[in-house]
């Protein structure tokens, strides 16, 4: 993963240039894309509690980082999206194409064999080549976004 | 969509997700083409001669040549091996992937590496600018939306002009 604050502008940046196009997604909707963004990342609960200690809780092999795939946001997304009292469906599909921009940023990352990670889950299992181009820790990325974004925001209080 | 019907949806789909990472946990160490901590702690020597990607923390640096320690589900200790042909910068306490033929004495020779953190620093930065991501985005999200309790969920606020823009209630 990049850090989450990259992960959380990118949605900014991104939903915010397509509020432009889009006239219902609205600066509310963009907060609910920014949300989404991080849902991923909600397997890094594991530093609180490790999958072996889930597991021997539970019984049963279990991994968090099952959130951090296709499969695991479309079920985050949906349960956000019932966390709203109204205008599901909408959420549902901002949560989820947040959450997207977060998995595709994720795979572009560098891995040492030249594949992506298992994020397709659970449509195939396949590791797609990665252009490795950048690690997480990177304050490149986040600098590049920070200014990606901070354009947005400036070109939004300027021009509308 | 009323409290109790989303509240039982929420339910279904928190079960379904629970049912989704303990099909993930039981599927990954065959799914993934490398060893995984847990495999190497049952077995290291099935891995020997092979081509594999681990990731480790890095416990010593001396020119070219790091130790890590690949780490199980436990984060307990599964396997030492000692890479050669290191050529990025790197501190005992960063994290690295290395991918390369392992010896029968557990030494690789890499023929790449990727340096995910440099130190330990590097690990506590990635942490701190999360935890201000995830504030940014709870801030901005509550600054849009409020919660009601009596209805067991958040609403938009109104005290803006976009509810007049907003699509009439789909849910």
């Amino acid at each position: 993963m990049a850090d989450l604050l990259t992960h959380v502008l990118a949605a900014y940046a991104l939903f915010t240039v397509a509020s432009w196009r889009f006239e219902w997604l609205t600066k509310r909707w963009v907060a609910i894309a920014m949300i989404g963004a991080l849902l991923p990342d909600l397997n890094r609960l594991g530093l609180l509690v490790t999958d072996a200690t889930l597991e021997s809780m539970l019984g049963v092999p279990f991994s968090l980082d099952a959130m951090q795939t296709i499969g695991g946001v479309c079920l985050l997304a949906g349960i956000g999206a019932v966390v709203l009292t109204e205008r599901h469906r909408q959420a549902f599909g901002v949560l989820l194409a947040g959450a997207l921009s977060h998995l595709l940023i994720d795979g572009l990352k560098a891995y040492a064999d030249g594949a992506a990670g298992t994020w397709l889950y659970p449509i195939t299992w396949y590791r797609h080549p990665t252009p490795n181009l950048y690690v997480s820790s990177d304050p490149t990325v986040l600098l590049l976004t920070g200014i990606i974004a901070g354009s947005v925001f400036l070109s939004e209080r300027d021009w509308l | 969509m009323r409290p109790a019907v989303r509240v039982a949806v929420a339910t279904l789909l928190l079960t379904t997700l629970a049912g989704l990472c303990v099909h993930y946990g039981a599927t990954y160490d065959e799914r993934w083409p490398h060893p995984t901590g847990d495999q190497l702690q049952d077995d290291p020597s099935q891995f020997t001669g092979q081509q594999v990607l681990l990731f480790g923390e890095v416990q010593t640096v001396r020119d070219d040549t790091i130790v890590i320690h690949v780490h199980d589900d436990a984060d307990d200790v599964a396997a030492e091996l000692e890479v050669t042909n290191v050529d990025k910068s790197v501190e005992p306490g960063g994290m690295v992937q290395v991918y390369g033929v392992v010896n029968p004495d557990w030494t690789m020779t890499a023929e790449k590496t990727v340096v995910v953190n440099r130190s330990d620093g590097a690990s506590t930065y990635k942490y701190v600018v999360s935890l201000a991501g995830v504030l940014l985005a709870i801030g901005y999200f509550c600054k849009h939306w409020q919660i009601l309790p009596q209805k067991l969920g958040f609403e938009p606020r109104t005290d803006r002009t976009e509810r007049e823009t907003d699509r009439p209630n789909d849910g």
